[in-house]
């Protein structure tokens, strides 16, 4: 058997090659393994990266169009679906190649291929060529990630597509039925639209977004009126049957009334479901939740105490930036290192036009557990800058507890709201209290200015609103 | 009116005690002295009284939970009447328990969709166990992200091995800053220095259960206690063992003959007072053996008054109830009042405070037998004197051997304060006041 190799992390995503680029930073020797050519996972080569790069090609288009109300008019704009592609392409490309670079000049060493446990310490590896070894390691890391999960007994293809084959822009349906109205639901919705597309939503919940506050719901359907018109809640998709070069759909709402509709092509997503089959989790004892999650602890070691799991495959929340702060943690672990993960708040963004995102408690939240919170909301109708930039809607709200004035939570719809909800998150991990975001002097006129008056508004006082006394 | 009965201070240096039992129920009807719990602290264990006349109506502890001085454990409510008590308590307490529960693991846990399986959420409002978190030692498992602190100050906490539900604040709403928690290490690295790190000791155990079988059994707060304490000052205190032989042959004949005066108040005139009284004035002639070693700023420190700590050995271990003044009192006020700390001791009804502030120990195991032992000294004091079982032995007097009663006295004491030669004299002085007593006249 080959010398035991000292960490190896499976799946080089967000989270995985956080942990092996984290684990080299820590002097420790590192083999990385991904079927790709070089690290990125979905978020690179098919997730947040390309979907992010299509919907600022979208907001540019929209933007545009909506600068005629401002005086500016372009004519004749047109969608090159193959010079998009390309771009899209390059960015990933771009991405990709630096990431590689990045493991090259950590001297992690970069496997090719697939692997699959066959006892606690050794994997059997297939090289892309398809040629397999025996792998020994003394740690791991699994990173396997997710996959979306499907219609029930439809085959993602072409024509019912998944976010990758959407990804692809092999070209722009006339008519696009988006099944789930949730994040990756929504992003898609808005770059095929902006790309030229019919877009009808269908959504088995009442509302979009299932869990998130209304007060930002309702920013985000007001201002996409165009996209909410065609959506179908409280519908389940029955079945998909071809007719023709299209695809005839059925539905079936909560009353039990059954309906038909021809599209062109739809997209699934319906969320995702662990990569924790076919890794020989079995062979090394590995322990799994009821929803296929691997369980996992403090400092996401599972049961086997050499072995650990990070991002998508270890649970909920599934996003990138929860996947690289677990795999930081476990490298560092591994480096017998004293951490944990016990982050306060976990940020969201949702990239639609406009922009939702929230972190730490919301207010749904709050009221399910019964917890006792203020919340202040400032409206961008009264931030300048808002209204420099055209927008017309836009909110900033805080989650606050009226007992220690902690800011528990934040929520923003309208543009930049992933950027700004990055300073709500820092607010809740350092523990800020209102008067602390209150005192902070913000840049004027910019879109954080809100939040400011957020706090503002909290204390009854905010400069843009004039609002009656607290108390 | 509803009354909030806090944890009182206890004594110095107690700053949290643990439930042993709660003795009421949400609804009983309390007087002034009726016990609401029996509490436990690094001291003693004692009992928390109801202070007040009502109606208990919330009860916030349970049985094992550790609770800081000052911390609310019940609310009695003055004026409601038994079952108007208990009826508010249904119609309003499982609400707000239930509330603040969920607030609780709201708090407490990071993202509400974590696997199954999981360490169960810390529960960590109050600190989790009894004994105080070790510097240096591994923090608990569980998450502190609940915790008024920023990510930094967080991961120093968890670096260093400070549980942060143990630090106080300092930032605006108690908000735990990196000075606090460096802050609290050093205090704990001082205040007990080599005493946790040493005896949680990482020697490794043979595998007992291959000779036969064993079983094992938790330590209880006196056992951790007194072996943290007692290894500290083995390990810091260079000791001097000192024997001789006290003839209380006379002694021992006045003992028996006027014993009878003590009895009439309720006590009996016992070996252990006679030397409670005679060590009292050793004490006082000799200032050292009643003095404490500041280390840190090389200065002795005497002490104007006598308290001497009387080991008593009880069913749960080794408790010291200390004689305040021991130098002011009669033989008769001695013998009281060792026979009520003593009875105290042994049923658990000691408090804190009676266990605290010795400037000496006399150790007494002639009951039991043996020659002589070496006890070891208790910090903060400098020497212990430790009594054997006396003796019939031939002594040479007046040219024959005559029958004497012996007793076999040991002094353990701190070389590092007393030399030799005053250890030999305090104990001679101590054997000759036994022998003839008027030598606590000069």
């Amino acid at each position: 058997m080959a010398d035991k190799k000292q960490v190896v992390v499976l799946g080089a995503g967000p989270g995985g090659y956080a942990a092996a680029f984290q684990a080299a930073n820590l002097d420790l020797e590192v083999t990385l393994i991904d079927p790709k050519p070089d690290p990125g996972g979905v978020c690179l080569f098919h997730g947040c990266i390309p979907t992010k790069a299509l919907l600022h090609l979208a907001a540019v288009k929209d933007e545009a169009a909506k600068a005629s109300e401002w005086g500016l008019t372009f004519s004749g704009v047109k969608v090159d679906i193959s010079k998009v592609r390309e771009w899209k392409q390059s960015v990933v490309k771009q991405l990709t190649g630096g990431l590689g670079q990045l493991a090259k000049a950590r001297k992690v060493q970069y496997l090719q291929g697939m692997a699959k446990l066959t006892g606690t310490h050794t994997l059997e590896f297939t090289s892309a060529q398809g040629d397999k070894s025996e792998i020994a390691f003394e740690n791991l890391i699994i990173a396997t990630g997710a996959s979306p999960s499907g219609l029930p007994g439809v085959e993602f293809s072409e024509q019912v597509m998944n976010a990758e084959y959407a990804l692809e822009l092999k070209d722009v349906p006339a008519k696009l039925l988006v099944v789930g109205a949730g994040y990756i639901g929504l992003e898609m919705s808005v770059i095929y639209k902006s790309l030229g597309s019919d877009i009808t939503i269908v959504e088995f919940t009442s509302d979009i977004l299932p869990g998130l506050d209304q007060d930002l719901r309702d920013v985000f359907k007001k201002e996409r009126k165009d996209l909410m018109q065609t959506t179908l809640f409280n519908t389940k998709v029955t079945g998909v049957e071809k007719k023709g070069k299209g695809l005839e759909v059925s539905f079936e709402d909560k009353d039990g009334r059954t309906s038909k509709q021809g599209f062109d092509k739809i997209l699934v997503a319906i969320g995702g479901k662990p990569n924790t089959r076919n890794i020989g989790l079995e062979a090394a004892g590995i322990e799994t939740d009821d929803k296929g999650f691997v369980k996992v602890d403090l400092v996401r070691r599972t049961n086997v105490k050499n072995i650990y799991a990070i991002g998508d495959v270890a649970g909920q929340p599934m996003l990138a930036h929860k996947a690289s702060h677990e795999g930081r943690v476990a490298a560092e672990h591994i480096a017998c290192h004293k951490t944990a993960y016990e982050p306060k708040a976990i940020p969201a963004v949702v990239f639609t036009d406009p922009e939702i995102a929230w972190t730490g408690l919301t207010e749904n939240e709050a009221r399910e557990k019964g917890i006792k919170v203020e919340v202040a909301r400032f409206p961008w109708a009264a931030s300048g800058r808002a209204v420099t930039l055209g927008l017309k809607n836009g909110l900033t709200k805080l989650i606050i507890d009226p007992e220690t004035d902690r800011i528990l939570g934040a929520g923003f719809v309208g543009k930049e709201a992933g950027s700004m909800v990055a300073e709500a998150t820092l607010a809740i991990e350092m523990a800020a209290v209102a008067r602390d975001l209150e005192l902070t002097i913000h840049p004027h006129p910019t879109l954080s200015e809100t939040l400011m008056e957020a706090a503002e508004v909290y204390f009854g006082h905010a400069t843009h609103i004039h609002k009656k006394k607290k108390k | 009116m509803i009354k909030e009965i806090k944890l009182p201070e206890i004594a110095d240096n107690v700053t949290a005690a643990v439930v042993l039992d709660v003795l009421v129920s949400v609804g009983d009807k309390v007087g002034p002295d009726d016990v609401l719990a029996e509490m436990e602290s690094d001291k003693a264990s004692f009992e928390l009284p109801a202070e007040v006349e009502g109606v208990v109506k919330e009860i916030r502890v349970s049985t094992g939970k550790s609770v800081k001085v000052g911390e609310v454990m019940f609310l009695i409510d003055t004026e409601a009447s038994a079952d108007a008590g208990a009826q508010a308590q249904e119609a309003t307490a499982p609400e707000e328990k239930s509330a603040r529960e969920d607030k609780k693991q709201e708090e407490e846990k990071p993202e509400k969709q974590e696997p199954a399986g999981q360490d169960e959420p810390a529960r960590a409002e109050q600190p989790a166990v009894s004994a105080p978190v070790v510097v240096s030692g591994e923090v608990s498992d569980k998450p502190a992200s609940h915790i008024h602190a920023s990510p930094a100050v967080r991961r120093l906490a968890r670096e260093i091995g400070v549980d942060l539900t143990l630090v106080k604040g300092s930032g605006p709403n108690d908000k735990v800053l990196e000075a606090d928690v460096k802050a609290w290490a050093k205090q704990q690295l001082q205040s007990r220095p080599a005493s946790g790190a040493t005896f949680a000791d990482d020697y490794e155990l043979p595998d007992f259960s291959k000779l036969g079988s064993i079983r094992r059994e938790k330590m209880d707060t006196i056992r951790k206690i007194t072996a943290k304490s007692l290894a500290g000052s083995w390990q810091n205190i260079p000791h001097v063992f000192q024997f001789d032989k006290a003839d209380i042959t006379e002694l021992e004949n006045f003992r028996k003959e006027y014993s009878r005066f003590v009895e009439k108040q309720g006590a009996k005139l016992t070996v252990t007072a006679i030397l409670l009284k005679l060590s009292a004035t050793a004490l006082r002639k000799f200032p050292k053996f009643n003095a404490s070693l500041d280390m840190k700023n090389e200065e002795v420190i005497y002490k104007d008054f006598v308290n001497i700590g009387v080991a008593v050995d009880t069913d749960r271990g080794l408790l010291v109830p200390v004689i305040r003044d021991a130098d002011k009192k009669s033989i008769t006020e001695l013998s009281l009042e060792l026979n009520e700390l003593a009875e105290k001791a042994r049923t658990k009804k000691i408090r804190p405070d009676d266990l605290q502030g010795a400037n000496f120990t006399i150790s007494n195991l002639g009951g039991i037998g043996g020659t002589h032992f070496t006890p070891i000294v208790n910090r903060p004091t400098v020497a212990i004197l430790g009594v054997s079982r006396s003796q019939m032995e031939p002594v040479w007097m007046d040219g024959e051997f005559k029958p004497r009663l012996m007793l076999p006295l040991s002094l353990s004491y701190d070389h590092r304060l007393i030399d030799g030669a005053d250890g030999a004299r305090f104990l001679r002085w101590l054997c000759d006041a036994m022998q003839n007593p008027l030598l606590t006249m000069f």
